[in-house]
C-alpha cells in the first residue's frame, strides 16, 4: 500500500489521473506487473503503462511490502 | 469563497422546456465506462434503437425510445461513456458538446439520467457533480447495488437523494431490477432540480464569472449552461474541439487567454484546484450515504486476477484464448459457410434457368450475385469474431488481455489499447478499424489505423486455400503442413503491422511515449443477450455494406470485363476477357507484375480483387473458364496447374504461389477498408497513403521473394 505524494507530466493527462481519483493524497496498491502496473486505487482497478506510472511519485505506508 | 445555489426560476425553466418542445421529450443518458449504463439502455428501450453517426466525427449514436408509466413517448439518446466533462477524446468531446448544446445535429436534452456504479461511488459523483451543474433535471441511477454490497459497501439511496435533491433509483441493471422504478422517475412532469450547493474555490470563482457573463452575452448560453461551460472552459487543457460543434465568440475566446496567461504567470495550478474543490464536495456528501460496513478481504475479481494477470499463468491463459479464437474462426465457420455458399449457388443456378441467356443473365449471375454472394460467405466468420470479443469484452477479459499486450505493443511505440483493433482486424479490418475509436492519442489512433489491414482477415483465407492447394502438388500433402504455410502467412502479416507501426511511430508520426490509462472492469458472467444484440447489428452493418458498396463495385467490374465485346460472340469466356477493358487493363499491367512471376491474367485478377480480395478466386475462376465452387478448389487448381505463359514455361509454380500469398499479405486489396478509412479519418489522405504503403510494399516484397527465388534455383 501507498500514498500518491506528486504526479508530474502532460498536464491534460494529469487532469484526468486526478479526476479519476488517482490525485495527490490517493492510496494506491499495485496489484501487478513491471513494466506496465496494475493498482488497485478506491475498489477500481487501473492499469498504467509503464511511462505513465513513471510520473506518479508513491511513497511507501508502513507495514506493507507493496 | 462563492457559494452557487441554483435558483428555483430555472426549475421552472426545466419543466417549460420539456412542454413547450411539444414533440418527445428528450433524456440523455450519461455515466463512466463499464458503469452498465449501455445494459440499462438496452433494458429501458428494448429493440426501437437507432444506431449512427454524429455527422462529421466518427462516434457512435445511439438512440432509442421508451415509454412512459402513461404510454407516452419518451427519446433516450445513450451518450458515450466518460469519467469527465473534460474531454480527451472525440467519444468525451461529443458527449460534454451534447450536453452544452453545442451540437447543431443534436439538441441539448431535456432530462439527464446519470448512471453510477455504486460500488465506486465517489469516482463516479465526480461526472454527476459536473452535471449538476448544468442546472438540468437529472435522474442518478445507481447501479450495481449488488456489487456495493458484495465489496463490503451498504450506500444509502434516500439520504443520497435528501442531500442532492434529484430521484436516486437504486437498481441492478443485470437483473432488470430498479427499471420499473426509473420509469416512473422518467415518467414524472415536474422533476425537481438538484439543490446544488459546492465551493467554487475562491482564487477561480472570478474567473469563472467573467467568462459566464461573456457566455451568456456574446455566445447566447442560458446563465447555468453558461457557469458550467466556464468552469469546463478552465480545466480542458487543449478544448478538444469536435467536428460539427459551434465554435465560441472571439469575446469569450479573448476572457479565456487573458486568465489562462495570468494563471500561467502566477504559476496557478486552477485544474488541481478545481478538481480538488469537487471530490472535497463529493466527500461531504458521501460521508453519511455510504457504511463500509467491513472488509471482505479480495473480491471474485482480486482472485482470478491472480491468475489472468500473472507474468507466467497470465501469458498461458492468453495464448489459449488466441487459439480457442482461430480455431472457432477457422474450424465452427466451415459447416454454415459451405451452408450459405451452396444457397448462393443455387440461387445463381435458379436464375440462370429461370432468365434467358444475355447480358442481365450474366450480369445478375456473375456481378451480383457472384460478387455480393462471395461476401456473404463470411458471414459467419464475422459472427464468431464478434461473438467472442462480445464474450471477451463482457466478462472483462478484453481489457486484461490489452494490459498483457501492453509491453510488446510498447516496442513498437503503441500501447495496449491498440490491441483490441489488431485483434479484431484477424476477422476482418472494418469493425477493427472502428474499435480505434477508443485511443485517445490522435497520431496513435492513426498508425493503428494504417496497420490494421496488415492482421490477415477473413478475405484472404480464399486465396489462401486455392494457392496452398496449387502450390502442394495432389491431394497427399498432410493438414499440418497447409496449416503451417497459412500460419506462416498470419505470422507473417502480423509481423508486418508491427514493423509498420514502429517506422510510422518513427518517422511520420513521431510523438512523446503514449501515456496509458485504462480502468479493468470487474469480471462478470457474460450478458448473453447483449452479446447477441451486437452480434445482429454487426451482422446487420455487413450485409448493408455487401448490399451497397460490394454491389456497386461488383456491377462496374462486371461492366468492365463484359465490355467492349468481342466480335465474335461464340468465343470462349478468356478471350472476351482478354478483348474486355479489364483485358486491356491486364496487358497494360503486365511489365510491371512480370518481375513478380505474374502475367496479364493474374493481374486482371489483381485489379478486379481491388474490390475484396475474394473476388482474387472468383476472377481466376472466370478468367480460366472454370465454373467455380468455392467449397472445392480442386478443379481451378488443377487448370491453375496446367496455366503455361507463351513459351511454354509453368505459370503457377510453387515460387509464383507463395509470392501470391505474400502479396495478398501486404496489399491493399479492399475497397471497404478504404472507404471505412476515408470516414474515420475525414479526408482521403490516410486512406491513399494506406493504398500507397501496402501495395508498394507488397510490390517490393514480392520482387526480393521472386528474384532471391529464382536466383536460388526454385
Amino acid at each position: 500500500m501507498g500514498r500518491v505524494c506528486a504526479i508530474t507530466g502532460e498536464e491534460s493527462f494529469v487532469q484526468r489521473l486526478r479526476e479519476m481519483g488517482l490525485g495527490e493524497a490517493a492510496l494506491v496498491r499495485k496489484v501487478s506487473g513491471t513494466t506496465t502496473i496494475l493498482c488497485q486505487v478506491n475498489g477500481t482497478r487501473i492499469a498504467l503503462n509503464h511511462d505513465a506510472a513513471r510520473g506518479i511519485m508513491v511513497e511507501q505506508l508502513p507495514g506493507n511490502a507493496h | 469563497m462563492v457559494c452557487v445555489t441554483l435558483p428555483s426560476h430555472i426549475a421552472l425553466e426545466g419543466k417549460k422546456r420539456v412542454r413547450a418542445a411539444g414533440d418527445l421529450p428528450v433524456y440523455a443518458m450519461v455515466g463512466n465506462p463499464n458503469c452498465g449504463k449501455t445494459t440499462l439502455f438496452n433494458a429501458l428501450t428494448g429493440l426501437r434503437q437507432k444506431v449512427g453517426n454524429y455527422p462529421g466525427v466518427t462516434v457512435e449514436k445511439k438512440e432509442g425510445e421508451a415509454y412512459s408509466q402513461h404510454g407516452r413517448p419518451m427519446k433516450i439518446i445513450d451518450l458515450p461513456g466518460s469519467y469527465s466533462l473534460a474531454a480527451r477524446s472525440p467519444d468525451e468531446g461529443v458527449l460534454r458538446d451534447v450536453l452544452l448544446g453545442r451540437r447543431a445535429d443534436t439538441p441539448a436534452p431535456h432530462r439527464i439520467i446519470c448512471v453510477v456504479d455504486a460500488s465506486n461511488l465517489e469516482r463516479n459523483l465526480y461526472l454527476v457533480h459536473q452535471i449538476l451543474d448544468l442546472g438540468r433535471p437529472v435522474i442518478v441511477v445507481l447501479n450495481m447495488m449488488d456489487v456495493a454490497i458484495g465489496s463490503g459497501q451498504r450506500i444509502d439511496p434516500t439520504k443520497l437523494e435528501a442531500a442532492l435533491g434529484v430521484p436516486v433509483i437504486p437498481c441492478e441493471a443485470i437483473r432488470g431490477k430498479g427499471v420499473v422504478a426509473l420509469r416512473l422517475a422518467m415518467s414524472r412532469a415536474d422533476l425537481p432540480l438538484a439543490r446544488h450547493r459546492w465551493d467554487v474555490p475562491g482564487p477561480i470563482a472570478p474567473a469563472v464569472a467573467e467568462l459566464q457573463a461573456s457566455l451568456v452575452q456574446t455566445d447566447g448560453r442560458a446563465p447555468l449552461v453558461a457557469r458550467a461551460e466556464a468552469l469546463l472552459l478552465l480545466t480542458d487543457i487543449d478544448t478538444l474541439r469536435v467536428e460539427g460543434s459551434t465554435t465560441l465568440s472571439p469575446q469569450t475566446h479573448a476572457v479565456l487567454a487573458q486568465w489562462r496567461q495570468r494563471w500561467a504567470r502566477e504559476k496557478m495550478d486552477w485544474s488541481g484546484t478545481l478538481i480538488r474543490a469537487r471530490y472535497e464536495a463529493i466527500s461531504r456528501l458521501c460521508a453519511g450515504v455510504i457504511n463500509r460496513t467491513r472488509d471482505l478481504g479480495p473480491s471474485w475479481s482480486d482472485r482470478i486476477d491472480r491468475v489472468l494477470v500473472h507474468s507466467v499463468w497470465g501469458w498461458l491463459f492468453f495464448a489459449l484464448v488466441m487459439a480457442a479464437l482461430f480455431l472457432s474462426i477457422f474450424i465452427l465457420a466451415e459447416g454454415p459457410m459451405g451452408w450459405i455458399d451452396t444457397r448462393i449457388t443455387d440461387l445463381g443456378g435458379w436464375v440462370k434457368a429461370s432468365l434467358p441467356a444475355g447480358d442481365l443473365q450474366d450480369l445478375l449471375v456473375n456481378g451480383v450475385i457472384g460478387g455480393v454472394g462471395g461476401i456473404l460467405v463470411f458471414l459467419p466468420q464475422i459472427l464468431i469474431l464478434f461473438f467472442f470479443v462480445g464474450l471477451l469484452e463482457s466478462t472483462g477479459y478484453m481489457a486484461r488481455a490489452a494490459f498483457m499486450m501492453d509491453w510488446p505493443m510498447s516496442k513498437v511505440g503503441l500501447h495496449g489499447k491498440s490491441f483490441i483493433p489488431l485483434l479484431g482486424s484477424y476477422a476482418c479490418a472494418i469493425p477493427g478499424i472502428m474499435a480505434t475509436r477508443t485511443i485517445e492519442n490522435a497520431k496513435d489512433r492513426l498508425v493503428t489505423i494504417l496497420v490494421a489491414p496488415l492482421m490477415s482477415c477473413s478475405a484472404r483465407l480464399p486465396v489462401y486455400l486455392l494457392m496452398i492447394a496449387t502450390l502442394l502438388p495432389k491431394n497427399e500433402v498432410s493438414t499440418p503442413t497447409k496449416i503451417g504455410i497459412m500460419f506462416l502467412m498470419y505470422l507473417v502479416g502480423t509481423v508486418g503491422a508491427f514493423g509498420f507501426a514502429w517506422l510510422f511511430k518513427r518517422t511520420l508520426f513521431k510523438s512523446a511515449p503514449p501515456l496509458m490509462i485504462m480502468e479493468l472492469p470487474p469480471y462478470q458472467a457474460p450478458r448473453w443477450k447483449e452479446i447477441a444484440r451486437q452480434m445482429v447489428e454487426r451482422a446487420w452493418l455487413f450485409l448493408k455494406n455487401a448490399g451497397t458498396i460490394i454491389l456497386a463495385i461488383s456491377m462496374v467490374l462486371w461492366f468492365l470485363t463484359t465490355f467492349p465485346k468481342h466480335p465474335d460472340p461464340k468465343v470462349g469466356v478468356d478471350v472476351q476477357i482478354a478483348h474486355s477493358l479489364a483485358g486491356r487493363a491486364g496487358h497494360l499491367l503486365e511489365p510491371v507484375i512480370k518481375p513478380l512471376g505474374f502475367d496479364w491474367r493474374i493481374g486482371i485478377s489483381l485489379v478486379t480483387s481491388f474490390a475484396a480480395r475474394e473476388v482474387f478466386v472468383s476472377s481466376l475462376g472466370v478468367i480460366f473458364g472454370v465454373e467455380l465452387k468455392s467449397d472445392d478448389p480442386a478443379p481451378l487448381r488443377v487448370a491453375l496447374q496446367a496455366a503455361r505463359w507463351p513459351n511454354g514455361a509453368i505459370l503457377f509454380t510453387p515460387l509464383v504461389c507463395f509470392n501470391l500469398m505474400i502479396f495478398y499479405v501486404f496489399a491493399m486489396q479492399c475497397m471497404s477498408t478504404v472507404a471505412v478509412v476515408k470516414r474515420e479519418t475525414n479526408s482521403w489522405r490516410w486512406p491513399l497513403f494506406q493504398i500507397g504503403y501496402m501495395t508498394g510494399s507488397a510490390w517490393l516484397i514480392c520482387l526480393v521473394v521472386y528474384q532471391t527465388g529464382r536466383a536460388l534455383g526454385f
